[in-house]
Formats: structure tokens, sequence, C-alpha cells
């Protein structure tokens, strides 16, 4: 049994209850025990960072501080903001010991921060720590029949200097996990975009602009929905979509799934517990492609000479 | 008894403005060795001089002192007149109290003055140390080795060539041309690239003076100015050149294809190739990580076909020496891999190639018969956006400086494109325009009004595919927008970088190189054709991107630089170089390591009188010694003395003051 320390984060109670439902359903499939940092408190973000240099480190540094109470090597974190705000918060820290000491003074009732726990994304965790083989290990229900596009939004693989993971510019980590799956990855160049964040509040416009791209390029590319590893990804595509479809007047209706709720469905687990119903655009058209395959189109094989075949080099 | 004329200057009024010359001289009259001193005008012109002269015989003079201008201006005319007085010229000693006085301390005349006494003082002082040195006679050894056949060597080796010096010109590649053989057109005159450049590449090959070593390398240079052996490696080339009349039954009976490094792998060579129809031996070679006769033992089709029997399986690399007395480097450039600039999507999107591949596709002897295609479905491209400055001015991806030649050359794209596409149109998306050259901005004008080309200025953030085309999104700076552009076709100009293996062989030639991989100059203005180690010269890319007149220009001062040392059968050297003294070295080769010239080697001395125990001690190769003197700082035991600064010189200095 592996054991991975686990931040929700506070989306994880509120708009993506449905993520950190089917991450702790997924884990408990994979034999992975979650262990949620006791008394954890809010990343900071965005506010904190806008603001404060030492909030900014502060807050992410409480939680990797409590962290190291619990004996894991590895932290995982559905939320991708979270995930950025204590990811660059340990790169600093460890970088800058006389930074680490300064701010770590703020939160010293907590304890010493020593720097040994491993910052990781949820998407990071499944894809480097558990791995393609044993995610297609645990498939029961293929997938085969849907093509996804997958969406990684604009923090989950940057700066790659913080990160560390993938390609901050065409990443592919979620594309080999969907394809784990049995379902399709589309070629989608607007994979790294940005949604529009947390403009989503405070200047709409802006995420109906940036959101509707998005979704037209996912579309273009043959999806039939978008799969996400981030909350405000999966509410500002899901949720603004309507506004969106009214402002171009298209149709678009691609359902928005989080990763974990497509490897929960792969899996065999109940479709209730998945909660596809807190979902605004509704999944039911996008989940009926599933085990209708296209066929291939037949390779008709050039006949070639025996040495060229041998030798050629691409 | 040491006997010291001093001779002051008062340099016009340079000195005398601001250093009380008379004073100096009083001062310098009350040295104890000092038997006569006096101050005039112009000390360099001839009455000065005559003083000089006159002086030397008069009172007997053992050593001068010049006070006057920095020894850099005048040290050789002061001791040409020491010579033609009768006097070894090295007992001259020069006190700059020019530069080091009155220049820099025009606003306080009474410290300027005591600072020229102190000069004085001090080159008095040293002048009693100086002893009798000689001129060094090296021989030389009259022939040049150019390495790197492209326009930069080929330039080199004619003009040495046809100075009736023997040389010897070492091409890795089994054609001399380089990059030049690529090209189309050159800016800013559009002329063909292969009719200026083939018939000087016919011309290295059939001059009596050149020895072409085509598909070799260079791997040791040993020695210095003058007297350099270098060894060469021929690489296997499984033809016998003697034999092969290069008709091409070979080539065109192989079965084997790979990708043409000549085309930029548009298309494809067979295993047995010359790289182009033009090329210079124009004797195929065997490819012998693809030839399956020599990768599996089958095949032999290349042997069957030949009627001369030049084919040679079994031939091995072959290594032969050259003694020559000079190397010009012109090893050429590289283009940079764009692969980091992942938001255009390099290396997934078919339809992004670089200038190179371009140019190929666009030259009458390329992949595509001149006309440029989409890679990924060979259509005609009509919208084609070329993106400059890729890799280049980008401290974030690639590298910092501006590679100087690529704003030319994609305006010259813009009209060939403009020229094989009639109903194209070109986008440039540009940081700056850089057209500093004979005709280069009036090429650029012309060009935009020409071509009706859309300059946009700014970078482009990311490329995309919408269907068959691509979307290049970039920034438009002059008018504030994100703009984007439908393209059939993107070209990226990229970077000019250093040839991967330029810092090893600068380490082998003991050539000093910079942070890139480009070979060093010995002064950025003053001595651009020469490296510090003398007799070793650059031509072309090798030292900094270039274009093909700055490349040309050079490599012809090479080859003056290159017949300068040739000029006598001997050359004459500086004395001033450094000697080990045997008895007091402990072979601890600190000396060894800081030399900067690689002057100094070691040998096996015997350990006393007699003795057959051998020990090891430094020693100096006069001929390569630039009298730097880092050997005396770093020889803990004082054993290396550098002559014309010996360290009782130098301590008589510190004394005197």
């Amino acid at each position: 049994m592996k054991k991975v320390t686990y931040f929700p984060g506070c989306s994880a109670h509120g708009t993506s209850e449905e993520f950190d439902m089917t991450v702790k359903m997924v884990m408990k499939s994979l034999d992975v025990q979650m262990e949620e940092i006791p008394d954890w408190n809010c990343c900071g973000a965005t506010s904190a960072h806008s603001l404060s240099e030492t909030l900014a480190y502060a807050l992410p540094l409480r939680n990797l501080v409590l962290a190291e109470k619990l004996d894991n090597a590895t932290m995982a974190i559905p939320c991708a903001s979270c995930y950025q705000r204590l990811k660059v918060t340990k790169v600093h820290m460890d970088d800058n010991p006389e930074l680490a000491r300064k701010i770590n003074s703020t939160v010293i009732d907590e304890g010493t921060y020593k720097g040994k726990v491993a910052v990781k994304s949820m998407l990071q965790y499944c894809y480097e720590d558990i791995g393609l083989e044993a995610i297609k290990s645990k498939v029961t229900k293929s997938l085969a029949g849907m093509k996804l596009a997958c969406y990684y939004g604009c923090l989950l693989t940057r700066p790659k200097n913080i990160t560390h993971f993938d390609s901050p510019e065409y990443p592919m980590s979620m594309d080999h996990i969907v394809e784990a799956l049995g379902a399709k990855a589309t070629e989608f160049d607007y994979k790294t975009e940005c949604c529009g964040a947390s403009f989503s509040i405070s200047d709409t416009e802006v995420v109906i602009n940036l959101s509707s791209q998005i979704l037209e390029m996912a579309r273009e590319s043959g999806a039939h929905a978008i799969v996400v590893a981030c909350p405000l990804c999966q509410s500002n595509l899901d949720m603004r979509q309507p506004d969106i479809e009214k402002h171009t007047g298209k149709k678009i209706n691609l359902p928005i799934f989080y990763f974990t709720q497509l490897m929960a469905l792969a899996f065999g687990m109940s479709q209730k517990d998945m909660m596809f119903n807190k979902h605004i655009v509704p999944v039911e058209g996008a989940l009926a492609n599933i085990g209708k395959i296209e066929p291939e189109p037949e390779k008709v094989k050039k006949p070639r000479k025996a040495v060229e075949a041998e030798s050629e080099v691409e | 008894m040491a006997r010291v004329g001093v001779f002051v200057c008062f340099c016009g009024a340079n000195i005398a403005d601001f250093v009380d010359v008379p004073k100096v001289v009083e001062e310098a009259k009350r040295i104890r060795e000092v038997k006569f001193a006096i101050d005039y005008k112009y000390m360099c012109s001839d009455p000065g001089q005559q003083q000089i002269r006159d002086a030397i015989t008069q009172y007997r003079l053992t050593s001068i002192v010049v006070a006057a201008c920095s020894p850099r201006m005048h040290e050789k005319t002061f001791r040409k007149a020491l010579s033609d007085a009768g006097m070894n010229p090295y007992l001259l000693e020069v006190a700059n109290i020019r530069e080091h006085s009155s220049w820099v301390h025009q606003k306080d005349k009474k410290a300027a003055t005591e600072k020229a006494s102190d000069l004085v003082r001090m080159a008095v002082a040293k002048s009693i140390a100086n002893e009798q040195l000689h001129e060094i006679s090296v021989p030389v050894t009259k022939r040049a080795l150019v390495i790197g056949g492209g326009i930069a060597g080929i330039q080199a080796a004619l003009d040495i060539a046809d100075a009736r010096i023997p040389v010897v010109l070492v091409e890795k590649s089994p054609s001399i041309g380089g990059k030049m053989a690529q090209l189309d057109e050159t800016f800013p005159t559009l002329d063909c690239s292969q009719c200026i450049l083939t018939p000087k590449m016919v011309d290295v090959a059939s001059h009596p003076y050149i020895e072409l070593i085509p598909y070799a390398e260079v791997l040791e240079l040993e020695g210095f100015v003058g007297n350099y052996k270098a060894k060469i490696r021929k690489k296997a080339s499984y033809v016998n050149f003697k034999t092969c009349t290069g008709c091409g039954t070979c080539w065109q009976k192989c079965p084997v294809k790979v990708p043409n490094e000549y085309n930029m792998g548009i298309d494809k060579r067979k295993a047995i190739y010359t790289p182009f129809p033009q090329a210079v031996p124009n004797k195929p070679v065997i490819d012998a990580a693809h030839c399956t006769m020599l990768t599996k033992g089958k095949c032999g089709i290349c042997a069957k076909v030949c009627e001369k029997g030049s084919i040679d399986y079994k031939m091995q690399d072959e290594i032969i020496e050259r003694e020559i007395g000079a190397v010009v480097v012109a090893t050429g450039y590289d283009l940079w891999d764009p692969k980091p600039y992942e938001e255009y999507g390099v290396g997934r999107f078919k339809d992004i190639i670089t200038s190179l591949e371009f140019e190929r596709m666009v030259s009458a002897n390329g992949p595509t018969n001149g006309v440029p295609v989409r890679p990924s479905d060979g259509k005609v491209p009509k919208n084609v956006v070329f993106i400059k400055c890729i890799g280049s001015r980008d401290e974030a991806k690639g590298i910092e400086y501006c590679s100087k030649i690529c704003c030319m050359y994609t305006t010259k794209h813009t009209i060939l494109l403009h020229h094989k596409v009639h109903d194209s149109h070109a986008y440039v998306f540009y940081m700056d325009i850089r057209a500093a050259g004979k005709g280069y901005e009036e090429f650029v004008k012309k060009a935009q009004v020409d071509t009706a080309a859309t300059y946009l200025r700014g970078r482009v953030s990311k490329i995309y595919k919408k269907g068959d085309k691509l979307i290049v999104r970039g920034e438009d700076a002059q008018i504030g927008q994100v703009v984007e552009v439908v393209a059939d076709l993107v070209v990226l100009a990229t970077a000019v970088i250093p040839p991967k293996d330029n810092p090893d062989l600068a380490r082998l030639l003991g050539v000093s190189y910079d942070k890139y991989g480009y070979m060093s100059e010995a002064h950025p203005k003053l001595r651009p054709v020469e490296t510090a180690k003398a007799g070793i010269f650059l031509a072309g890319c090798t030292q900094a991107p270039k274009d093909i007149p700055d490349t040309v220009a050079q490599a012809s001062a090479c080859a003056a630089k290159v017949c300068g040392i040739f000029s006598g059968d001997t050359m004459k050297k500086d004395p001033m170089i450094s000697t080990v003294n045997n008895e007091y070295c402990t072979g601890c080769q600190n000396c060894v390591k800081v030399c900067p010239y690689g002057a100094i080697v070691t040998e096996e001395v015997p350990m006393g009188h007699g003795s057959k125990e051998m020990r090891t001690v430094a020693k100096i190769n006069e001929g390569v010694c630039q009298g730097c003197g880092s050997c005396v700082a770093v020889c803990r035991s004082m054993a290396i003395s550098l002559a014309g600064f010996t360290d009782l010189q130098i301590i008589n200095e510190i004394v005197s003051i």
C-alpha cells in the first residue's frame, strides 16, 4: 500500500466536490492511502501573492511544515492554484535558506521547515508515482470510442523551472492517462491557454472570451468532451459555457470532466458517486460515445525493397 | 660601475605643460649612476635621437633611460637609436611619463613632476641590471594548414597558394564548399551562390600549390609558429580516389537510401554518395553507418558495378603527418536547433521549417526543383510567415548575441518566395531590422517595396493548427495589438552557433574560445585575425557570425598574415622570454598549467652531474613563449626568469622608490 499526503484545498469542499470525491475513490481502488494534512489552511491564492510577499509564502509554508509531521515523502494536490502556491513556496524556500528562516519565523509555532516533502499536483502524482501501467490494470470498462481534449490550463506545468513536470507548452501526461483508460486524446493546441481563471468573478467578459476560444478549438479537434485537472478550469469551461453559447450564438455542448471522474468511470465504479449531476453541461451525450468505435482506415502497405526497408533511417 | 644616460622628452606640450621637465632632469642628475641627463622638445625626432647616439659614445654609457611616451609608441624607435650607436638595443628602458603622469595628472603639476621623477628613478634602477639580449631566430616551414573547406577556407587557401606557398586544406566532409554551396542566391546582389563558388572550388582542386585532403580531420598539432607538425586522420572513404572516375554508376545502383544532409534531409541520398553534383572532389564516399555491406556484410552492388574496381570495403582510416608553419582555422558554423520553441509546435507541425531548409527548396538544384512546398502535403504555399531571431537575442531559450545574417537572408527569402510563387505573400515577424553593410539597407527597402511583404514588429507567442493551416499569433508592437496570421508555411530564422566540436579543436590547437564556443581573436579591434597563439589565424564564422563578404575579407587577411610569417627563411622573435634554471626547478609544473600559450613542456634531466637517475623539470619552447611572465609569478622556487624583467630588475625598481 502506497501512502500520500493530501492537501484538498478549499475548492474540494465546494465547487470541485466531484474532483475530491473521485480522487478519493480512485486512490482507494489503486491501493493508495491518502492522509489529509491536519488543520490545513488556505494556500493564499490569488489574493495573497498580489498583496504581500510574506503572506504569499507564509500561508503555504504553514501547510508544508504541517505536512512534514506526516511521515510521507510526497504531497498530492488536486487544485492547480494550491499546487502552484505550495510548489513555488517550496522551491523558493529550498533555494534560499535565509528567506526560509525569515518566513518560517512567522509560523514557527507549527515547527521548523525542513523541505523533505515533495509537492506534486494530483495529475503529476498519478502519472509519475502511480504510473500508466497501474492505471491500465484497473480499467474494467474501457472508454474506447470517446475522443477527449485534455486541457491543462496555465499552472500545472508552468513555469518549467518551478514545476519540473511535463512540457510547459504541449504537455502529454493527461493525454497518456486518458489513453490508458481506452479513450482517444485529440490533438489540441489550446491545451495550455489561459481560461481566464479568477476573472470569472471580477471581469466575466475576459473569461467568456478566453474560454470560448478553448472550447471552440476543443470542438474543432473532434473531441466529445474536455478533460481537466484544475477546479477553476472546470468551473470556467463548464459554468460559463451557456453564457459563451449565448455570446457566440454557437452551440458547443462539451462536458468538462475531471480526469479522476473518467478514471473512476473506467475502473467500473458507480456513476452516481461521480456526481455528474453537478455538471452544468450534461454529460450523457458525450458518454454515449463509449463503445462506438470507428473502424480504423485500413493501411495500404507499400511494397518496398528489402534492403531499403532495413536500413532507411527516418 | 653602471653609467646611465637619461633623456627626458617635452613631447611638445604634452608632457612639458604638466610636468616640470628641467626639474626631472635635475632630479635624475642626483642619481649616482646617472652620468648624463638632458631634456629635448621631441626626443623621437632625428635631432633627439642624435643626442642619444652622441651621448652614448661621448660618456661611454652602459644603459639608456628615455622618459617620454608609452613604450608601445616609440620603444622600437629608441632601440634602433641604440643599435645605430653600436649599443645592444635591449639596454634601453622607457619611463612612461606621458600616459602615466602628465596626461593623467593635469591638475597638479607638482605631483606630476614628482611622479615623473619617480618613474625615471625606477627606470634607471631597472636599467642598471639590464642585460644584453639578442633577437631569437626561428626557422620556418613554409607550408600552411587550412582547416575547413567552406568559403573562408577556400579563399584563404587560394590567396596563400597564389603567393606560391604550399597549402594543406583539410575538410571534414567529402566535398569542399561548406554552407555556401547550399545557398541559392546571395544577398544583397542576388548573385547565384553556386556560380560564384564552384569555380573557386575547382581552382582549389587544380591549384599546384594546394593539397586538398577531403573527408579528414586534424587530430594533433604540435610545435610552435613556423614549426608545427599536424597529425591528420583521413577517414576511410572505401573508394580509391586515384582510380575512381566519378562516373556515378555506384550511387545510381546503390539500393540504400539515407536522408540527404545537403538538402537538409528533405530528400534522400544513397549510402555511397557525393554530397552534391558539383562536389569537389567529385568522388563518392561510402557512408559506413548506413552501407549494408559494411554493417551487415550484405549487398556489394557498388563493387560489382564499378568498372574501375575502385571500391575497397576493407579500407581503413589513415593517419598522415604534415609539417607546417602556420594555421588558418575556418570551421564555419552550425544552426541552432529550434526544439525549445515548444509554443510554436516545433517538431509537431511539419510545415514549420528552418531557413536553410527553405533555402534548399528554393534552390535551383534543390530537392523540389526550386519551388517551395509544404512538407505535410507537398502543396505550394501561398502565405508564408518568416520569424526572425529564433534562438538569437534570446537569453531564455537560446543565446544572447545577434546572429548578424538572418535579417538579410530573410529579406532575400521574401524575394525568392516572390520570384518562385508569384501569388504568394510573405509576413516577417522581426525584433529589429539590422541591415548594416554595403548595399544592405537599400536591399531591404527595395525588397519591401517589390515583394509587398508585411513586416510585423514583434515576437510570435504561439503557433497552432486550424485545419491544414498554421495560425501564427504574435504581437504587432507598432499597433500594440495581438495579431494572428493564417500561414501555409512557417520559416524560422534559426541562430548561427559555432560547430559543436569547435571547443575541442580550439583546445587541440591551443587557441582560446569564448563561452559560446567561438574561437577568440587576439584583440577584438586591432588583431581580429590572429589568435593569442602565434601562427594560428581565424577566418569566417569560427570566430563569430558573419556574412560572406566579411568572411572572405577575413580569409584574405589571414592569407596576408600567413604570407608575412613566410616572408623570410627564419623568423625574428623578441628575446624577452622565460628561461628555466634547472638547478632550482622542482618539477611542480605549476607553470605548465598557467601558461596561456602552451609554451611549457617538461623534460627529464639527470639528478646531478653524471647521475643516471632522472628528474622532471620544466622546459620552455622559445618559439612559442610570448614573455607574459605568468610562469615567473607562479614559480615557487624562483627557477624561472623572464629576460628583460628579471627579479633583480623588478626589485631594483621597487627599492629605488
